[in-house]
């Protein structure tokens, strides 16, 4: 166990340095003159030499890599010249509130998820199964924003039961829990449609393979009820959802940029989206490194689990 | 007697001995998806959407980019005005302009998963193939931008080539080739120490002749059935970069533009709000459906 853990430790430490590879890359190389974003059209020669000069981008690409990932390193994102602040600074005041919705989000995705999945494959082919089965289609193909929308338009706009966006953890509007899950319900609803989707999907899809296992038809002569045998199908169907769980915390993660922007949420998410709109490059570096770095740990945490409670996966995984 | 060549003996056996014609494996499965009522009637719609976004410009009166302003944000079932889906915020007929954006949305759909899934088999067989250092290098760079949010990817790589429908259409295809390197390289590693493979070598095919005729067509069904789940999937992340702004760029149609542009007037006409976002869901239900029924009609098993 230990030797799988240090190993998967140093294979989430290579993709990591892949990841940071890939974000700078796309951030440098590409086209786009971040000298000529900041200085206008106006500049003279001498001065974009100077500021590029200044920001290190006269240097070859590796070193400047180098230079990067140290600074990234010791906590340095660099400086936002459109915000007028460091992007750590900014990153620390978001991320709370995005981990708030997407722990929520997840929770709520991944119990209702298992719980309907499970519903489903117990009674495959039944009513049950086929309502929950094209409701877990529908939740696949509708778009996050979509619901968001059709949510705003009644909970909100028509009906007013609900707030229109933003968060009450800041600001002057402290109401209590009462205003807290209210805040929460829009956000988490149209942001854990799809993981509810495909969580329903795949467990069901396990349940019912677990079904068809030689050990349900031992259970079934050993004379066990056919609740008995459930437990047991359901331990060993696990496995595939866990490793869904994982990804889909990780498209929450990601998805949080259209839901946090629409809801008006104050998380990374937000901040992305800001920084994209206004072309403002450090900041979209430094949150996609945050998100896709949150990503790659929690697929780790995910695989030791998953070897935790199935000694089968540890012969697999090692 | 002059000499027999294997051909002709196979067709002498075929003679004498076969009295069944032969069932090719593709007609099986178009038999087994025929009788999937749910799959074909998907099909069946995914096929009209298609047809009438491809002639669009044969079927509307209207132009999609210029409206007539003293029409703008009529209902939907204006029939009387003649606007069966109502107009926009600048008086465009919104059937015309759902239609018009269909082209673009079904082409973000499309050219990302074709593209993905040619790039995606290459890489993936190649890497199965030779293994070794080249293989191993090629999959660990696919992991690494496995290791992304997809849409975060599509996000990061969208905004550091500017806004427009082909870098959309770029990002999106970046995205989804890990993912299909990966399954090719995969099924490629299970297929070329299979028997089959072993045998075929052994009557002295050739590898090109091996890989033409053993494992590309094996290869080749499990990308099939799961590039067939990803066009939803693209066309979603597609929207979605339009409605962050990222995508097509006013005023050409693009489901996602249209639902960001027309958000602000939700109070006035929700219902043609909601048409953009309609067809979204529409299409790519109809497609993950009819992939499902692909899916079940190729018996593969693949999650």
């Amino acid at each position: 166990m230990i030797q799988l853990t240090l190993r998967r430790l140093a294979m989430a430490m290579l993709i990591l340095f892949g990841v940071s590879v890939v974000i700078f890359l796309l951030m440098n190389v590409l086209p786009g003159d971040p000298v000529a974003t900041l200085l206008g059209p106006d500049a003279s020669n001498a001065d974009r030499l100077a500021l590029r000069h200044s920001l290190g981008l006269d240097k070859p690409l590796p070193t400047q890599y180098v230079d990067w990932l140290g600074r990234t390193l010791t906590g340095d994102l660099g400086y936002s010249q459109y915000r007028r602040a460091e992007v750590l600074s900014l990153i620390n005041a978001a991320w709370v509130n995005t981990a708030i919705l997407a722990g929520f989000s997840a929770l709520f995705g991944l119990v209702a998820g298992v719980a309907l999945g499970f519903a489903a494959g117990a009674r495959r082919g039944k009513v049950v199964d086929k309502v929950i089965s094209t409701f877990g289609m529908a939740g696949l193909s509708i778009p996050s924003f979509f619901v968001a929308i059709i949510l705003l338009t009644f909970f909100a706009a028509r009906w007013r039961w609900l707030p229109a966006g933003g968060t009450s953890l800041s600001g002057a509007g402290q109401g209590g829990l009462g205003e807290f899950v209210r805040h929460l319900i829009m956000p988490v609803v149209a942001g854990s449609l799809v993981t509810l989707a495909i969580t329903a999907r795949v467990t069901r899809a396990s349940i019912v393979e677990a079904y068809q296992a030689d050990f349900v038809e031992t259970l079934r002569a050993k004379g066990l009820t056919g609740l008995q045998i459930l437990r047991h199908v359901f331990k060993n169907a696990l496995s595939p959802v866990l490793t869904t769980s994982g990804l889909q915390i990780g498209y929450l993660l990601g998805g949080s940029v259209l839901i946090e922007t629409i809801f008006q949420w104050p998380g990374i998410g937000l901040l992305l989206y800001n920084a994209i709109e206004a072309r403002d490059l450090v900041v979209v570096e430094g949150t996609t490194l945050v998100i896709a770095g949150t990503f790659v740990l929690i697929n780790l945490l995910v695989d030791l689990l998953q070897a935790v409670i199935d000694p089968r996966q540890r012969y697999a995984l090692a | 007697m002059t000499e027999l060549t294997a051909d002709d003996l196979r067709e002498r056996w075929y003679q004498s001995e076969v009295s069944v014609p032969p069932i090719s494996y593709w007609s099986v499965v178009r038999r087994r998806f025929l009788r999937n009522k749910l799959g074909v009637a998907a099909l069946i719609v995914l096929i009209l959407i298609i047809a009438a976004a491809v002639f669009a410009p044969w079927i509307c009166p209207y132009d999609p980019l210029v409206g007539k302003p003293a029409d703008r944000l009529q209902n939907i079932f204006s029939f009387s005005t003649g606007h069966p889906l109502g107009t926009d915020e600048q008086g465009r007929d919104m059937l015309t302009r759902v239609l018009y954006g269909g082209r673009l949305s079904l082409l973000a759909g499309f050219v990302p998963t074709l593209v993905a899934a040619v790039v995606g088999t290459i890489i993936g067989t190649w890497a199965g193939l030779v293994r070794g250092a080249v293989g191993a290098i090629l999959m660990r760079i696919m992991d690494m931008l496995y290791a992304f949010p997809a849409i975060l990817l599509a996000i990061a790589v969208g905004s550091s080539l500017g806004a427009g429908l082909s870098n959309t259409i770029i990002a999106v295809s970046i995205v989804f080739i890990p993912p299909v390197s990966r399954i090719a390289e995969s099924e490629t590693r299970k297929i070329v120490t299979s028997e089959y493979v072993e045998a075929a070598r052994l009557s002295g095919a050739s590898r090109i002749r091996i890989l033409r005729t053993q494992l590309l067509p094996n290869v080749l069904n499990e990308i099939i059935v799961y590039s067939s789940g990803l066009v939803g999937v693209a066309m979603i992340i597609a929207a979605s970069l339009s409605f962050l702004g990222l995508g097509s760029r006013p005023p050409t149609p693009e489901w996602g533009y249209m639902l960001e542009s027309l958000q602000g007037d939700i109070y006035v006409v929700p219902a043609v709000v909601a048409v953009p976002g309609i067809f979204i869901f529409l299409t790519s239900v109809t497609f993950n459906t009819a992939s499902d029924a692909l899916r079940e009609a190729m018996d593969t098993r693949l999650g």
